[in-house]
């Protein structure tokens, strides 16, 4: 097991202007299961790649087990890797590919065998040993790439989108083997995925990136909550939180379309602009109702608005309106009973506990933290 | 519905029976020198298409022997499988660098390369004649194949590097991880995972060198290094064309050949099929 520690770690392409990777530091701790996340280009991929030693490190240091791992080649880095394509050899049978790693390690034919086995059993491929890549199923190509992986019994492991390419349902449930997986190894885990219901279920911590930075590590559900700024805000959660412009008033309260409210309760008073400054209000669908609960209500502020849209999903709602006095339409995550049309004039109940405040220029969270 | 089944019918018919005249164009003449194989030559001087009235098998006998074939073939054999080896190997490690590994003057390099195809051979057979002369190499098997190796090496670095470089990358990086070497993945996955490219340039190359006439007319002279090509050339004498042995000689020649292709024929065409269907 292992600790792999990235620190101002750094990636320039020949050729090429912009950092892919720019000064990133974060450490994964023994047995955790850490997901990188981002838009496509981010930087994710590349990151996990210098772990891998498939690409070298510009600038930075990266150890493993406090071993400085920059200029040792990827084979003696005792990594194991999944790929997206699942990159199984294509003439080798299942039961080769696996052991391919183990022959290398000059490891003795009979112990290759049993873990070829135990491991085959573990992920139900025992009957597919024998047959070649284009003779299985993908989610059986996916099931022995992982095998390759957990045969060699490695310090680390790295994913890179392994499930992008399982259709929807097989996407559920292999990502549910993996998390038991990673529960039964208890090994450290590295997972990059573009994904955000892949990162929030199965990371222990996420670490978000943005045009080669990182912006933000913790735990899911914190990001969720406690967005650094208003990349994440947006990148985390389906619909993603709602961010309008709004301005500060004396009081101090904040200023939304036409209603004003109390500052939310989670702002950090010395970082607010002063009065007449601009910010960024940001709050989630789910936290706008259309009557609500009475635990809250007292934390609430009325916001009136004009029904544009609906969206009846089954198990709830979602309203799409434009608040008062604004051109933004933003959305709510209401019951599903809900009987608003579009044309109707109704006010929402905001719970202030969860609203947020950004910076209006830079988007960084004037929340305490 | 009935005109589109009519209409495949029609097109299917029109398209059976190009193939069975293309398939009479190009099997004709060999079935006609197959015939003449058994025949003498003033039974051909008779009458040039009939059918064999005796079959003459001891004419094989005779060019092996009596002819000297058996050295000639020996000597195709030396030159060309040695040639042809040493083509895959050297032209499939040229093509895995070009095609893996990025470095300056890359393309350069693989474009300098194919270049060299576009001369015809006349343009560099005197140079190559003055060059294996002034190493002793001329007139031996060995400066024959160093030429067969670097006439064919251009087009087989050519079209390996195409199929290997739509090897995925993450196969090579899979087997980084897995613990390989580059020495090591060049054989345990760029030649496996090539081999339909690499039966196609081994089936061009031994057809190619096989029947190759120019540069062995020129560079070889003594009798005992002859290959089949110039063997062939012996029975066309100024005053006498021996046809009957002529045909006795092709067919040897020709042997060879068929077995390799029929043994290689179903990769050569997994790799000029290759990347249709994905």
């Amino acid at each position: 097991m292992a600790v792999v520690t990235l620190e101002r770690i750094s990636k320039r392409y020949p050729g090429g202007d912009e950092l892919a990777v720019d000064d990133v530091t974060f450490t994964v701790d023994d047995g955790e299961f850490m997901v990188l996340l981002g838009p496509s280009g981010c930087g994710k991929s590349t990151t996990l790649r210098m772990v891998a030693g498939l690409e070298a490190v510009s600038s930075g240091t990266l150890a493993i087990d406090g071993v400085v791992m920059n200029s040792v080649p990827a084979r003696d880095r005792d990594i194991a890797m999944v790929f997206q394509s699942y990159a199984l050899y294509p003439h080798m049978t299942a039961r080769d590919n696996m052991a391919f790693g183990l022959k290398r390690r000059r490891m003795p034919a009979a112990e290759r065998e049993r873990r070829v086995a135990e491991v085959a059993e573990m992920l139900d491929l025992t009957p597919y040993l024998g047959r070649k890549p284009h003779a299985l199923s993908g989610g059986q190509r996916q099931r022995v790439a992982l095998g390759r992986a957990i045969v060699r019994d490695p310090k680390v492991f790295l994913f890179d989108e392994p499930l992008s390419n399982l259709d929807a349902a097989l996407r559920v449930s292999t990502r549910n083997e993996l998390i038991k997986l990673h529960q039964r190894l208890g090994a450290t885990m590295i997972y990059v995925t573009h994904d955000q219901v892949e990162a929030m279920t199965m990371g222990t911590r996420i670490c978000i990136m943005n045009r080669g930075r990182l912006v933000q590590v913790g735990p899911p559900l914190g990001v969720y909550r406690d967005p650094a700024d208003t990349f994440v805000a947006r990148f985390l959660g389906n619909p993603p939180m709602n961010l309008m412009e709004a301005a500060m008033l004396d009081g101090p309260t904040v200023r939304v379309g036409e209603a004003t409210m109390p500052l939310p309760s989670r702002v950090d008073p010395s970082r607010l602009p002063r009065t007449g400054g601009r910010v960024t209000f940001g709050i989630r669908p789910e936290d706008l109702y259309e009557q609500p609960p009475a635990d809250i209500a007292e934390r609430t502020a009325p916001l009136p608005v004009r029904v544009t849209g609906i969206e009846p999903l089954g198990a709830e709602t979602l309203l799409l309106v434009v608040p008062d006095n604004t051109e933004q339409e933003i959305i709510a995550r209401v019951d599903r009973n809900s009987t608003a049309r579009p044309g109707d004039r109704v006010v929402l109940g905001l719970d202030t506990a969860s609203a947020h405040l950004f910076d209006a220029d830079s988007g960084v969270t004037l929340d305490r933290h | 519905m009935r005109d589109t089944l009519s209409t495949r019918f029609l097109g299917r018919t029109v398209l059976l029976a190009i193939l069975a005249l293309y398939t009479c164009y190009s099997a004709g003449p060999f079935l006609w020198i197959a015939s003449m194989s058994l025949r003498t030559t003033s039974e051909i001087s008779a009458n040039a298409y009939a059918l064999p009235e005796t079959l003459h098998w001891e004419k094989y006998i005779e060019a092996w022997t009596g002819s000297n074939y058996g050295t000639y073939f020996w000597n195709s054999t030396i030159v060309v499988v040695s040639a042809v080896l040493a083509l895959t190997i050297i032209g499939a490690m040229a093509a895995h660098c070009l095609a893996r590994y990025r470095f300056p003057g890359n393309r350069v390099v693989l474009f300098v390369i194919f270049s060299t195809l576009i001369f015809p051979p006349q343009i560099t057979i005197i140079s190559l004649f003055q060059s294996l002369v002034e190493y002793r190499l001329y007139d031996t098997l060995l400066g024959l194949t160093l030429v067969y190796i670097a006439i064919q090496l251009p087009l087989t670095v050519y079209i390996l590097e195409g199929f290997f470089a739509r090897i995925p990358q993450d196969l090579y990086d899979a087997a980084k991880v897995d613990g390989y070497s580059h020495w090591e993945i060049f054989w345990k996955i760029t030649m496996p995972v090539g081999m339909p490219a690499i039966a196609t340039t081994v089936i061009l190359n031994f057809i190619n060198l096989w029947n190759e006439f120019l540069y062995a007319v020129v560079l070889i002279t003594d009798e005992s290094n002859r290959t089949l090509p110039l063997g062939v050339q012996k029975f066309m004498g100024d005053q006498l064309e021996d046809i009957g042995m002529i045909s006795t000689g092709l067919m040897i020649a020709i042997v060879p050949v068929i077995v390799v292709y029929a043994f290689f024929s179903e990769k050569l065409i997994q790799g000029m099929t290759a990347g249709a269907v994905k």
